[in-house]
């Protein structure tokens, strides 16, 4: 099934709305996003950031109050929905209850006038490939959710959009289920390499289907990039938290060579890259360290020392809490084999992967 | 992430200019509110408020000192209060034994069919029936008990036929109400030690009370403008303003004397209108999804109460059938009271000379149905899902002929359409656009109810799916929102053959209606034909009612909200 691959790109996207209790607030502030030809970016950020909104423009729900959207390079922003060419998952699905799975899936191909032989056709292939032969007369009521899904996947891909659209299509799935969808959701996406923005509040999630994030918050794109880059050279204490966990240690920058910086922290010294900062030496800085950066040792070994505060055995893995001074660090360590005689209470050497670590200016919240 | 869509609205400009369709619907819709709404209305008032074009309260002035009007005023506010109390209550009853007792389906079913009977009838139905039990020569007073001299018009008979007729309204309101509140609430009370009685009186009764009180305006503002029972049943000692209106014009061909009298109806009906609207209906704490509540209800009432409730009930519905029976009756006797011998006369006048009403009526009829559905599923369809600049205001206008009494819009209809510009009094159309706009309100309302339910991104996956608006209407929502359609239509058409209060002033030599001619039969005291003329309105309406059920079956998709009822609410 060719499916003509192009970009899209949002331009300066604005969107207000009133509330009845805040007022006039930003649902979309100046919002920019560059997506190249089959690439596919996540939307990513906690409820009320905007991702959705966005989305909505890109597909035409919503209309901009400021900024241009553009397919392909075609101006689209005054373009109303139904000409867009646009495939959209919904996060409820948004099966048409009266229609048979094949009518739900025939719906866009019946509304662009093709002929029945070329729409049974194309249904038929389009639900193998999503696994649902032999559905064609369920009704949507008698699905489970992950068929309902399927059906919803196959409705937007049938009609060879120019861009597929998720807003946050799994949400509404059991875990096990939503592990296998998101999995069936990036193959199916590779192999038709059909452009594709995805919407969702799950960092994992995002992490797993995504060529490309674009963290939102309050209305704006505030970090882009890869999942590594996101979760190890955030930009802002909102990225280093919103992705994965994170101890933020504050400390003082004391040296800077290349791409690596020298901080005073924890009663030592941490070596750490300089991320995306540009801190000079003196500067008040926070270490960005992943609770699985840091690695338990003997006592007098490693960067410095601390005491457990507590031990949480967990199967795969076993977490800690540590204290150095007044600074508390969790700490995550798989478990290859008998669990080691860490004992709560007892001090441990802690040694810090360098390459692993970044430095935050103070002020980037 | 609907983020920012909850109690939120697009500040951006409307998306009506966007889409040709809509904004030509819209026009199309306001145009004809305008016409058949807004200006009746404002003529009448024009025409009470203003003389050759000056300002003057001469005319309410000449109501207001008139002792007899102004008792009139009283008298109607009066049985209002009495009607709305003494039904609620009934209702309740009703509501409550159907909802809590346990019955058995087959009694149910009864329940139901007993409470539809009123709802479905010429609204003075139970009115005839009254005066053949009750009257000089009726049928309990004069042959079962031997009471000569007996006069059945007045206040007690006015208010029990009111009763009978409307509390099924407050039945239907408050059903649903009482199956949705959550059962556990009353176990956790029970369980915590309360007994029934004190659950009934500290959990039950308090989640009613917003029902109960939309219960009872409904039932107010229903005798408020209730013109039939008490032009036969008050008699002159108990003038209302809807029946003093209405003599006013036809006795004393006095249009501004009537015009101001349904002027003074009009400020009681509009309070009671705009308080249910913007009061009662937002103070409810259960809220009637439509889904029942799921639990099995407790053991909320002991079997004495059971019984108890039984008996209330059967007693009211028995008097029902009683009424309808007699109805029956009285259409196969020679004359009630003096010749029981049975005989097909009474139809066989309605048959012949009767035949051209008939056929009046049915036309009038099957053309106000298909355009008031068509009417109540755009008008709400709009109002609930496109945004356009003035649509609460379209909403708030297209309830208006609904909610004020039937005398004031036929008023206010005989004084717009009279004379040039637009002239439409004797015609067809004058009727079938005051019952279209009239009773088109309850498909507007149960296809905004509908859509509520019916989320709006199966719109969007259309729209996204390359179907323009019309598409997406006609294969999308339509289909989803078919039940609210034939509820609109099933209303139309049954108000259209029993309605009489608006059109009793429309009907002209070349057309006239069923009901019109029920009452002037009963004014001539030819009561036969006037209860085969009540049968066969009543045997229609059911068909019809069947019909419906069955094209709605036929239609129905799977995966659409099943319609709770045609009359709720």
């Amino acid at each position: 099934m060719a499916i003509e691959t192009i970009g899209v790109q949002v331009d300066g996207v604005s969107k207000r709305f009133s509330h009845r209790v805040k007022g006039e607030i930003y649902a979309a502030r100046d919002v920019h996003l560059d997506v190249a030809p089959g690439e596919f970016l996540t939307l990513l950020g906690p409820s009320g950031c905007g991702k959705t909104t966005t989305l909505r423009m890109i597909a035409g729900f919503e209309h901009p109050d400021a900024g241009s959207i553009r397919l392909g390079g075609q101006d689209v922003t005054g373009l109303p929905a139904n000409q867009r060419n646009i495939g959209f998952v919904f996060q409820n699905y948004a099966l048409f209850p009266h229609l048979s799975v094949f009518d739900n899936v025939a719906y866009g191909l019946q509304v662009r006038g093709q002929a029945a032989a070329v729409i049974a056709k194309s249904v038929g292939d389009v639900l193998a490939l999503v696994g649902l032969s032999g559905y064609e007369h369920q009704f949507s009521g008698q699905l489970s959710g992950g068929e309902q899904q399927r059906v919803a996947l196959a409705r937007a891909i049938v009609i060879r959009p120019r861009v597929l659209l998720f807003d946050e299509p799994l949400s509404n799935l059991d875990a096990k289920l939503r592990v296998q969808m998101r999995t069936e959701i990036r193959d199916l996406q590779r192999s038709l390499a059909i452009t594709t923005i995805y919407v969702t509040h799950d960092q994992e999630e995002a992490m797993a289907v995504s060529d490309r994030i674009a963290v939102m918050s309050q209305g704006s794109v505030v970090q882009e990039g890869t999942a590594e880059d996101l979760y190890y050279r955030p930009a802002s204490e909102f990225v280093a938290t919103f992705v994965g966990r994170v101890n933020l240690v504050p400390g003082t920058l004391i040296e800077r060579s290349g791409d690596t910086v020298t901080v005073a922290a924890l009663g030592t010294t941490v070596r750490a890259g300089t991320g995306h900062s540009a801190v000079a030496p003196g500067a008040a800085v926070k270490l960005v360290m992943r609770p699985e950066v840091l690695e338990l040792v003997e006592v007098g070994a490693g960067d410095f020392r601390a005491d457990v505060i507590s031990c949480t055995f967990l199967g795969e893995k076993t977490e800690y809490l540590l204290r150095c001074g007044d600074v508390e660090l969790q700490c995550v360590r798989h478990n290859a084999g008998a669990v080691g005689a860490i004992q709560e209470g007892s001090p441990v050497g802690v040694r810090v992967a360098a390459s692993a670590v970044t430095v935050l200016p103070e002020a980037a919240r | 992430m609907p983020c920012a869509v909850t109690a939120v609205t697009t500040v951006s400009a409307p998306a009506i200019g966007r889409d040709p369709a809509v904004a030509t619907v819209v026009i199309a819709l306001w145009a004809l509110l305008l016409l058949f709404v807004v200006y009746p209305l404002f003529t009448l008032l024009g025409r009470v408020l203003f003389d050759h074009g000056a300002f003057t309260t001469a005319g309410i002035a000449a109501i207001l000192t008139d002792r007899h009007q102004v008792r009139a005023f009283w008298n109607s506010l009066l049985l209002a209060l009495l009607v709305g109390t003494g039904g609620t209550i009934i209702g309740f009853v009703f509501a409550f034994t159907a909802a809590r007792s346990r019955l058995p389906r087959w009694l149910l079913t009864l329940i139901d069919a007993a409470v539809l009977l009123p709802l479905v009838s010429p609204p003075f139905t139970t009115a005839i029936a009254m005066i053949f039990s009750f009257g000089p020569r009726g049928l309990i007073t004069y042959e079962l008990l031997g009471l000569k001299g007996v006069t059945v018009y007045g206040l007690v008979s006015t208010l029990s036929s009111e009763i009978l007729t409307y509390f099924p309204i407050a039945y239907l309101t408050l059903r649903p109400l009482l199956g949705a509140i959550d059962s556990n609430l009353e176990g956790m009370a029970l369980s915590l030690g309360a007994s029934r009685w004190r659950v009934f009186r500290t959990v039950t009764l308090p989640l009613c009370i917003p029902g109960l009180a939309n219960a009872f305006l409904l039932l107010f503002a229903a005798s408020l403008a209730d013109f039939a029972t008490p032009l036969i049943l008050a008699g002159n000692n108990f003038p209302v303003l809807p029946t003093q209106a209405y003599l006013q014009i036809t006795g004393l061909f006095d249009l501004r004397g009537g015009a101001a009298l349904s002027f003074m109806l009009l400020v009681p009906a509009l309070g009671v209108f705009l308080l249910q609207r913007y009061w009662v209906s937002r103070r409810f704490y259960v809220t009637v999804t439509g889904k029942g509540a799921g639990q099995t209800p407790f053991d909320s009432i002991s079997p004495a109460v059971r019984v108890t409730l039984l008996a209330a009930c059967a007693l009211v519905a028995a008097t029902i059938l009683y009424f309808y029976a007699l109805l029956l009756y009285a259409s196969l006797v020679q004359a009630l009271g003096a010749n029981h011998a049975l005989t097909l006369r009474h139809y066989r006048v309605i048959f012949t000379e009767g035949l051209r009403v008939i056929r009046d009526t049915l036309i009038i009829a099957g053309l106000a149905m298909p355009l008031g559905g068509l009417y109540g599923i755009l008008l709400g369809y709009l109002v609930a899902r496109k945004p356009f600049v003035g649509r609460r205001t379209m909403e708030l206008v297209s309830m208006v002929n609904y909610a004020l009494p039937g005398t004031i819009v036929g008023i206010a209809y005989l004084i717009a359409f009279n004379d040039p510009p637009i002239e439409l009094t004797g015609t067809a159309l004058i009727i079938v656009a005051c019952y279209v706009f009239r009773y088109g309100a309850t498909g507007i309302r149960a296809t905004v109810a509908m859509l509520q339910q019916i989320d709006k991104s199966l719109e969007e996956a259309s729209q996204g799916l390359g179907a323009g608006s019309g598409t997406t209407f006609r294969r999308v929502t339509l289909p989803l929102i078919l039940p609210a359609f034939f509820t609109g239509l099933g209303v139309v058409f049954i108000r259209s053959m029993t309605a009489i209060s608006a059109t009793i002033f429309l009907v002209s030599i070349s057309w006239t209606l069923i009901t019109v001619r029920i009452l002037e039969n009963i004014t001539e005291l030819s009561l036969g034909p006037a209860a085969a003329y009540s049968v066969l309105v009543v045997v229609i309406v059911f068909v019809v009612i069947a019909l419906i059920g069955r094209g709605l079956r036929w239609f129905r998709a799977p995966g659409v909200i099943p319609v709770t009822s045609m009359f709720g609410g």
